[in-house]
């Protein structure tokens, strides 16, 4: 136990105070608390970077293995499938409703792909992530439909001829609306339009009970129109389509197909060609894409960990050469 | 004549001046202030003390026989005199390298997190949509990286305060502003820089447009701010245990802290039915969660953003070290113990005799020097010489 006095020219008793120091609260005030201190020794510097870049290394392998093992076929399809007369004047093409909007599309698989194969369409240069965009919707209504009254957010998409739009806003409205089939030799393959949302937003964003109403009822077409008789919980299309993505180029899941195909395999794809991406500059692609245990392909993520793992390498030795040159 | 005053106190070692009254006292400490352009500091303990302790930068008031009003007008307040040692070389030392480095870090955070919100507007045709949920921006400053440099702040030491009292040169860190001067802010800055940028280009470059999990799924704008703003807190606070060299528990409680309390905010705020969360409803235990990708993006994320500094620090640790560096490594090898005759040696070399007033040193010592030869010698002459009346 201390004994903290008080000032030693006080003429009378100096007062004593019982301090327990031992007490956490002492230690806290006298800023004594128990503590480590590591010290950067060249020993601990060295392992750390080597630590680190055989760690990274084999990671860095790993996804890049794993990411060489998907394949994809990309096939751009916009340009493609406007009719030789109309290629001047894309726009009207795709605004007139009465010209036949199918196309043919053939895609070669170089190698083998196993089961399940996704398809995603792919949009470029399309800013699903404008903030005017991503405001335009309503939660609450797409939850509970017709009971709901917040949809102010919509506009100017929230009513049409006076009536209320179930789904309203832009997001809904411009939904992508063009269809593909897939045939390999004589037989069409199956695609599996089942199960491509995310659960949550199935059970819980989009109601069992709302089904479409007044949509794309308007003069301007945005995009595509919704089966009034499926309620909005199992409109996969609609659901996929109305998580907005980050970024001006992006993929949505479209379907999967349950069956393999061989290398060699040629696919025909016929596909309408529905969607109006001409008016902006924007471009159409369509993917086939195996999955591995990381996702899509992509080989930066192993690219990344192999150069951090490589240069974490480079400056243990760089700092070992250093550290026998010149000790201290 | 004040300026005659002044300009012969300041070659002195130390003035006296005596019999003044408090306005007096007040008025050299307002001369010194002015004519030397220097920080002072005045002490005392009386009522008339006041007018000196509110005039100088630094008023110390010692509470005691006198009263308190000294106490009330200083801006610390001190019991004993002897005190002001710990005060200064102590307290003084500490406080100017916790503000220091409280500072910097602080820009750097959050530079690091705000460019990447700037950064992403060049994706969205400038139209000024969030990538992160509103929520996690609010809590980012608030909640998620305030308590660590709070405890950086409060209880830093680079040094112990004991070894503060012996080594009195490592005050001197202070008035010659080691660790606030250009290099150092704008060296955090460009560190804030750097990590904004490694956080934002590898988050796209990874998540670029292809599906992020074996079932398929792409990454929208939820999952991507998500995982953005997930490697910002985990970079932010791993830069700050790099910073600090005094881990006590509270320390650890708040680094670590901080990080799990993200992952617990966004797994607590994502079971909240979607008319709360909206984007960020069960994205944690349904989208990021089981996806690889996303640890694998922090873990990389954190380390790229933190190889830099730590490269840095070891570099300088190694091979430029700062004095209380050294300090530091005596004290963790436990030399101060084993090698007595290298602790004293440094000790000796930390205090600086003063150089006023040496010469009159010497003087005095050669006049007593010479004082005892000519009385030596007045002793050899004397058995020559008539004894004769001292000189």
């Amino acid at each position: 136990m201390e004994i903290a006095s008080g000032p030693s020219t006080d003429l009378s008793a100096a007062r004593t105070i019982p301090i327990d120091s031992s007490s956490i609260l002492y230690e806290f005030k006298q800023q004594n608390l128990p503590a480590c201190k590591p010290v950067l020794k060249p020993s601990y510097v060295i392992t750390t970077f080597l630590l680190l870049g055989f760690i990274f290394l084999p990671i860095g392998l790993t996804t890049l293995c794993a990411s060489r093992t998907v394949v994809e076929i990309v096939d751009r399809y916009d340009s493609e499938c406007v009719p030789g007369a109309f290629r001047g004047n894309k726009v009207s093409f795709i605004k007139d409703s009465s010209l036949p909007k199918n196309c043919s599309r053939i895609l070669k698989v170089r190698k083998h792909m196993k089961a399940p194969i996704y398809i995603y369409y792919q949009l470029d240069n399309y800013y699903q992530n404008h903030r005017r965009y991503v405001k335009s919707r309503s939660d609450q209504q797409l939850l509970h439909g017709l009971k709901s009254s917040n949809t102010g957010s919509c506009e100017p998409e929230e009513s049409n001829n006076g009536l209320p739009v179930v789904p309203c806003g832009l997001i809904a409205w411009s939904l992508f609306n063009d269809t593909y089939t897939l045939i390999r030799g004589t037989k069409k393959l199956s695609i599996n339009r089942k199960n491509i949302a995310w659960k949550s937003d199935r059970d819980s964003k989009f109601g069992k009970q709302v089904y479409p109403h007044n949509f794309q009822n308007g003069t301007l077409i945005g995009g595509g129109k919704l089966d009034p008789n499926i309620p909005l919980s199992d409109q996969e299309d609609l659901i996929v389509w109305m998580r907005t993505a980050a970024f001006p180029s992006f993929r949505k899941l479209y379907g999967r197909i349950e069956e393999d195909l061989k290398a060699d395999d040629v696919i025909v794809v016929h596909l309408m060609n529905n969607y109006n991406t001409y008016s902006f500059g924007g471009k159409k692609k369509l993917v086939l894409s195996t999955s591995s245990w990381l996702g899509g392909r992509n080989d930066f993520l192993g690219v990344a960990y192999i150069s951090v793992g490589g240069s974490s390498i480079i400056l243990s030795i760089v700092f070992l050469l250093f550290h026998i040159k010149i000790p201290r | 004549m004040k300026h005659q005053l002044l300009a012969l106190a300041v070659v002195c070692a130390s003035v006296i001046c005596c019999r003044v009254s408090p306005k007096q006292k007040a008025l050299v400490t307002r001369l010194v202030k002015e004519g030397t352009g220097k920080t002072t500091l005045a002490i005392g303990d009386g009522a008339n003390d006041v007018g000196m302790i509110q005039e100088a930068d630094i008023g110390v008031g010692i509470s005691g026989v006198e009263g308190m009003q000294a106490v009330m007008a200083s801006d610390f307040s001190i019991s004993q005199f002897r005190f002001l040692e710990r005060l200064l070389v102590v307290h003084g030392h500490w406080c100017y390298k916790r503000i220091a480095q409280m500072i910097c870090y602080f820009f750097y955070k959050n530079i690091a997190f705000g460019l990447t919100l700037f950064y992403f507007e060049a994706f969205t045709a400038f139209s000024g949509q969030s990538v992160y949920n509103d929520w996690y921006m609010l809590l980012f400053n608030v909640i998620l990286t305030s308590l660590p440099v709070i405890s950086l702040g409060v209880f830093e030491q680079d040094v112990s305060s004991e070894v503060c009292l012996q080594f009195p040169a490592l005050y001197q860190q202070g008035p010659k502003n080691l660790f606030f001067d250009w290099y150092r802010i704008l060296g955090w800055m460009g560190n804030g820089l750097y990590t904004s940028l490694v956080i934002f280009i590898l988050n796209i470059m990874i998540f670029y447009n292809q599906a992020f999990r074996a079932e398929g799924q792409t990454a929208d704008m939820a999952a991507m701010g998500a995982t953005m703003f997930s490697c910002i807190i985990t970079a932010v606070n791993c830069q700050i245990a790099l910073t600090m060299s005094h881990f006590t528990w509270i320390q650890h409680l708040f680094v670590w802290g901080s990080v799990t309390t993200w992952y617990l905010f966004l797994l607590l705020f994502g079971m909240l039915p979607p008319y709360y969360s909206e984007d960020a409803h069960k994205i944690l235990v349904e989208a990021l969660g089981p996806a690889p990708i996303y640890w694998c993006t922090i873990l990389l994320v954190t380390v790229a953003c933190n190889l830099p500094y730590l490269a840095h620090i070891s570099f300088q640790r190694c091979f430029n070290p700062m004095d209380h560096h050294i300090i530091q490594e005596i004290k963790y090898y436990k030399k101060d113990v084993e090698d007595q005759h290298m602790w004293r040696r440094e000790r000796s070399k930390a205090r600086q005799e003063t150089k006023i007033g040496f010469t009159a040193r010497v003087d005095a010592k050669i006049r007593q020097l010479k004082g005892k030869l000519q009385r030596r010698s007045s002793t050899l002459i004397l058995p020559n010489c008539m004894p004769s009346p001292c000189q």
